[in-house]
């Protein structure tokens, strides 16, 4: 089996270390490269064209939110997992919309990198225990507040299959090749869904199905 | 030393108008009393004019009318009708006695004299008409009569000329009264002159001295509220830059807090993992430690995360306002149960990090407001940008207060951050009705 090869990106040499101590304990885990900056990751990441980015959002010169962008444009098949010290869902919602598929706290990192790399590489999404349980209160807060009824409950059983699979990272056509339906009938399902939830990209979805405890 | 000039000047102008008018109405009073005294002198002078004129016509006329009778006497032959003449001719002397006596009382040295010698050639000539009607017989009287007659004339003629001689002399002293008037009202106008003159240039004195303290007070006036107009703008640069500085060594803090302290203690904990990692076999005694070393860890980056947010949420430099908008409504609604509505637009372009700061801080210094004081349950949050400026309004339902009495609760710092970019800032509130403070803020360009 390959082993899976990993660029690591975070101007603090400290913590580059640590990962890279980290992640070569494993056996069929291989850190292919480090950049202390964000243009260097994404040069790297053009260079060596790793499987996944772990990369911190505060760097120099280029923030880690934008260095994910570029190198997903450049390379789909790059899995960036974005490990940072912020929780705010600003950070997690914009690291998902530049194309960060997991969203890692760094105090959690020792414990929930490893899952969250394997979880990635399988095509899922993944997010730091604590963030989800921000994300959920939040949520659960803004319903309580907004005195809203759950529209999850809108959804029927066949849209409920499609959100767990569209947010686990599944893309249209696995989709439809999982549930056994045309790639037409999952479209419309995916926009029915967007819209019961008052929704309106992917990343938003993802966001939403964590709260919801739907994905981990 | 100012006050005290400012009070010697007073001083003077209080001397200078005080003395004006002290001399106005001596200078008044003077000239009423010199013409009141000019007056009498001159009724004195007319009346005894008048007075001895009369006694000298009286005279004249009785010396006149005791001629024709004694005439008339001489020529009776009734006896009663010449003791009728006597009768007549007595009265004449008593009235001519009365006048000369009165006329007596008003005499001059001049006059003395010649008075004197009228009055006794006039006791003479009664004395020898006494002499005549004395005579019993007709023949007697007429021929003591023609007697007497060169002697009776020659002495009329003698009063006559006295009475003449003391009403020139009358006439005269009239004419050195009317003189002496003369010298009296030439001297009054003089007077008058001389005082006018020295009103007039004390008041000019005066005048140019008030004009010249005028100019000089407003003067220092000008200077002074230039000096108050430029401390005042000083000390809003001052207030402008110490709230910058402020802002920046929370952002250095914050930035410094976070990505060093917090990203080494990230390390740390990672490091811990991987040591015991490290140690084969490990000891549960040594997981124990690891774990604790992992339990402060995780606790500090905890608190350092909360610490860096609250002095400066990193939100507000990576993404922007709206993002750091919406976690402050987010963090105030958890913390306070105050429901906060936030309706931000998200611009294309990117707000000057001034504004950015100055927008943020003014909601959250509100919210604060609505939080702490207003006793509020709900807030709407509206930030509105427009094509050159952007509008912004926090509104609550609290209790509200008096905007005209109460101005802490961090009012002022938020006028100040928001008329230092230029902008205009208000707050409406009245008690019992809510909050409304709005700001608008232009955007350059």
């Amino acid at each position: 089996m390959m082993p899976i090869r990993i660029l690591l990106a975070d101007d603090h040499t400290v913590m580059r270390s640590g990962l890279r101590l980290l992640l070569e304990r494993q056996p069929n885990l291989q850190v292919v490269g480090e950049a202390a900056d964000g243009r260097q990751a994404v040069e790297l990441a053009a260079a060596e064209k790793p499987d996944v980015v772990v990369m911190d959002i505060a760097m120099p010169h280029l923030n880690g939110v934008e260095a994910a962008r570029q190198i997903v444009n450049r390379a789909p098949q790059t899995a960036v997992v974005i490990l940072s010290m912020h929780s705010d869902e600003s950070y997690v919602i914009r690291s998902l919309k530049a194309g960060a598929r997991a969203y890692l706290l760094k105090d959690s990192a020792e414990s929930d990198l490893i899952d969250a790399i394997h979880a990635i590489t399988e095509g899922k999404s993944f997010f730091s225990p604590l963030v989800r349980r921000i994300l959920k209160e939040d949520y659960m807060h803004q319903l309580a507040e907004m005195g809203a009824e759950d529209s999850y409950e809108l959804l029927t059983n066949r849209e409920r299959e499609v959100l767990q699979l569209v947010a686990e990272g599944k893309s249209n056509k696995e989709v439809a090749n999982l549930l056994n339906l045309s790639l037409y009938t999952v479209e419309t399902h995916r926009t029915h869904i967007l819209q019961k939830l008052n929704l309106h990209s992917v990343p938003e979805l993802i966001l939403y199905a964590v709260r919801k405890g739907i994905i981990s | 030393m100012e006050n005290e000039t400012i009070a010697g000047g007073r001083r003077m102008l209080l001397i200078g108008f005080g003395g004006l008018l002290l001399l106005m109405i001596v200078a008044g009073a003077d000239a009423l009393l010199v013409l009141r005294q000019v007056r009498a002198s001159d009724a004195k002078v007319r009346d005894v004019y008048v007075r001895r004129s009369r006694a000298l016509d009286q005279v004249r006329a009785g010396i006149y009318q005791s001629a024709i009778v004694m005439r008339d006497f001489l020529l009776a032959t009734d006896p009663d009708i010449a003791a009728q003449q006597v009768t007549h001719w007595n009265d004449i002397r008593e009235r001519t006695d009365n006048a000369l006596q009165d006329g007596a009382g008003v005499l001059d040295k001049a006059e003395a004299v010649p008075y004197r010698s009228l009055q006794a050639e006039v006791s003479v000539y009664w004395k020898l008409l006494a002499f005549i009607t004395q005579m019993k017989e007709q023949d007697t009287r007429n021929r003591t009569a023609e007697y007497l007659s060169g002697e009776l004339v020659r002495r009329r003629t003698a009063m006559l000329e006295l009475v003449d001689r003391i009403d020139q002399i009358s006439t005269r002293q009239l004419h050195a009264g009317d003189e002496a008037l003369d010298e009296a009202f030439k001297t009054l106008r003089l007077r008058l002159i001389l005082m006018l003159a020295a009103t007039l240039g004390v008041g000019l004195l005066l005048a140019a001295f008030t004009i010249r303290r005028t100019l000089h007070l407003e003067t220092e006036l000008q200077k002074r509220y230039e000096e108050g107009v430029r401390a005042r703008s000083e000390l809003q640069d001052l207030s402008a830059r110490l709230v910058s500085a402020q802002e920046e060594e929370r952002r250095n803090i914050s930035r410094e807090l976070h990505d060093e302290v917090g990203q080494s203690l990230s390390a740390l904990l990672m490091e811990a993992g991987n040591a015991a990692a490290r140690v084969p076999d490990a000891s549960v005694d040594v997981r124990r430690h690891v774990e604790s070393i992992k339990k402060l860890a995780e606790a500090s980056v905890n608190v350092i995360r909360n610490m860096t947010l609250l002095l400066r949420p990193s939100m507000l430099d990576d993404f922007g306002l709206v993002p750091a908008l919406e976690w402050q409504a987010r963090e105030v609604s958890k913390r306070t149960g105050l429901r906060v509505h936030l309706a931000a637009e998200e611009s294309s372009d990117e707000l000057p990090d001034q504004l950015r700061t100055c927008i943020y801080r003014v909601v959250q210094e509100a919210l604060h407001n609505c939080a702490r004081h207003a006793g509020a349950r709900n807030v709407r949050v509206i930030v509105r940008q427009e094509p050159r400026r952007i509008v912004l309004s926090v509104e609550d339902d609290g209790h509200g207060f008096d905007p005209g009495r109460v101005r802490g609760l961090g009012l002022v710092g938020m006028e100040e951050r928001v008329t230092h970019l230029g902008g205009a800032f208000e707050v409406q509130s009245r008690p019992g009705s809510g909050t409304r403070i709005a700001a608008e803020l232009p955007l350059a360009g």
